[in-house]
């Protein structure tokens, strides 16, 4: 893994594991009613601040937190078009599967590519460490596959081109 | 697949019934391919010993004069084959450029090796016609020597909306295909496959080919022609064609491939690479899926539970090896599991608490000696 991703990733997992410390609470505005306040954000006393955590221009990490929840919002590096639109493919393709990570966002928040919502619920199913290793492990992931894809577009491409090149020997 | 074929799969399919049938009513198919190509199958039941097959397909270049002057001799070769079972009518069905006169007994009577390739050579008559035309094209450009035509490309219609241009070069015809494509992202894909393309053209192992060039921007040989036809989102892929490429059999080959480029790239774009990147999605999303299951208390105490049951089990395998029938270790795992259902299902039990609760808050039974009487 290059330096500067272990860094980012490093620096998003220290934060994570800061403001995981989530805890049932009802919501303040209507009784009876136990919602994200991240989401809402109707009651400003129960908010954190944002950090917003970049590795440059095309990679970044927004943290929003809450009493009772977290929002990770990511955005992928996206190098080139082929970069761009497998990049958009896949994570549109996981945002629809999202009721299989139980976390993930169906919508992403604005300006990024890939959201996840984090509540008490999740921290008492779950191993806080192991919500945390997920959540970095799937940035490195997604990283990995994006290049992988474009690998394997281009490696099929070229096979195809040769299969079509030797029709005229 | 299908369009890369010589043969029209639907006419072989008709043609296929033929062969095994009474034909008792008229029969009339019509059928269309690419679009364009316009196929008609009659069979009349007054005269059911002929079949009549026309065909009818664009003029792929309308500036010839005379466009169909070049069928005879393509189709020469194929009738002179099959002259016991079809002949062409002299003047064809109206409407169409081609028809055919099948004698439908001859053809039954057949062996059904010879039915196939009648079938065969009917079926990929389409093909004959349409290269037979483009090639007529290329030999005409390469005889021409007329420097006032130079560089002048000529337009080709194969698909009504996709056109593609033949320009006369020195010593070399230049092919030049426009591609177009709905989506945004096939346009990025069919972009990286066109470098490719250019790559391994331009490859020491490829140089018997033909030169391969993709430029996003119209080629200079274009210049003059329609500004529609110069809208592109794909790009121009250019095809330098020399005298070697066309030689013998090889020409045949050469035109077929530049008739169904547009289609291949399309195939290859539309369903090969989509279908691969959404299986390698997949794949990878189970793999993500796992961690995450893996992160719940619950199922690792479910985990741990299986875990301790499998080394309970080996335990039990090394104290006593015994083979067990399939059907028995079925009966016995139902078994288990009705248990588990009912220990579920049921309430708590404590051992011996029904004779205390009989003892102490039984209701005592109470016999009367006295016997109703009925009441007439």
């Amino acid at each position: 893994m290059a330096n500067t991703l272990r860094l980012y990733l490093t620096c998003i997992r220290n934060t994570l594991e800061a403001v995981m410390c989530l805890q049932n609470f009802p919501c303040q505005e209507v009784e009876r009613h136990n919602k994200p306040e991240v989401e809402l954000m109707t009651s400003p006393e129960l908010l954190l601040n944002p950090v917003l955590i970049c590795r440059n221009e095309a990679e970044k990490c927004l943290i929003e937190t809450s009493i009772n929840s977290i929002r990770i919002s990511m955005k992928v590096k996206q190098a080139d078009e082929l970069e761009n639109i497998l990049a958009k493919k896949f994570l549109r393709f996981l945002s629809m599967r999202a009721e299989a990570f139980q976390v993930l966002r169906r919508k992403p928040v604005q300006g990024y590519d890939i959201s996840f919502l984090i509540t008490n619920y999740h921290c008492e199913d779950m191993h806080r460490n192991k919500l945390i290793d997920f959540i970095v492990q799937f940035m490195e992931d997604i990283d990995k596959e994006i290049v992988e894809l474009k690998l394997s577009v281009n490696t099929r491409g070229r096979l195809v081109a040769t299969e079509f090149l030797k029709q005229f020997i | 697949m299908a369009s890369f074929r010589n043969g029209s799969p639907a006419l072989e399919e008709i043609l296929n019934k033929l062969q095994s049938m009474v034909i008792v009513t008229d029969i009339d198919h019509h059928l269309y391919e690419i679009g364009s190509i316009h196929y008609n199958v009659q069979v009349f039941a007054s005269n059911a010993n002929f079949a009549y097959i026309s065909i009818w397909m664009p003029l792929i270049f309308t500036q010839v004069m005379d466009p169909y002057k070049s069928l005879d001799c393509s189709l020469q070769d194929i009738m002179s084959r099959l002259s016991d079972t079809i002949e062409v009518i002299e003047t064809p069905k109206e409407g169409y450029v081609l028809t055919l006169r099948l004698n439908v007994d001859r053809f039954q009577q057949q062996s059904k090796e010879d039915c196939k390739n009648i079938i065969k050579a009917i079926s990929s008559l389409q093909t004959i016609i349409l290269s037979s035309q483009l090639k007529a094209i290329l030999w005409n450009i390469g005889s021409q020597d007329t420097s006032n035509e130079l560089l002048k490309p000529i337009k080709i219609v194969y698909h009504p909306r996709e056109p593609f241009f033949i320009t006369k070069m020195p010593q070399q015809l230049s092919v030049t295909v426009p591609m177009r494509f709905k989506d945004n992202s096939d346009v990025i894909l069919a972009t990286s496959f066109f470098q490719e393309l250019m790559d391994v053209g331009n490859s020491w192992a490829h140089d018997k080919t033909p030169r391969c060039t993709w430029s996003p921007i119209p080629p200079p040989n274009l210049r003059g022609e329609h500004f529609e036809h110069l809208i592109t989102n794909g790009g121009f892929v250019t095809f330098d064609i020399f005298s070697k490429h066309l030689k013998g059999e090889k020409a045949d080959m050469v035109v077929w491939i530049l008739l169904k480029f547009n289609e291949y790239v399309k195939y290859h774009v539309k369903q090969c690479t989509r279908a691969f990147i959404q299986r390698k999605m997949r794949q990878r999303m189970g793999i993500m899926c796992e961690v995450i299951q893996n992160a719940r208390i619950r199922r690792e105490a479910s985990a741990n539970g299986m875990q301790t049951c499998e080394l309970k089990a080996n335990c039990q395998c090394g104290k006593k090896l015994k083979k067990i029938s399939r059907p028995v270790a079925l009966r016995n795992n139902f078994k288990v599991l009705t248990n588990q259902i009912k220990l579920f299902r049921s309430r708590i039990k404590i051992k011996g608490l029904h004779k205390i609760k009989r003892h102490w808050f039984g209701v005592p039974k109470f016999t009367s000696f006295g016997k109703y009487k009925k009441f007439t």
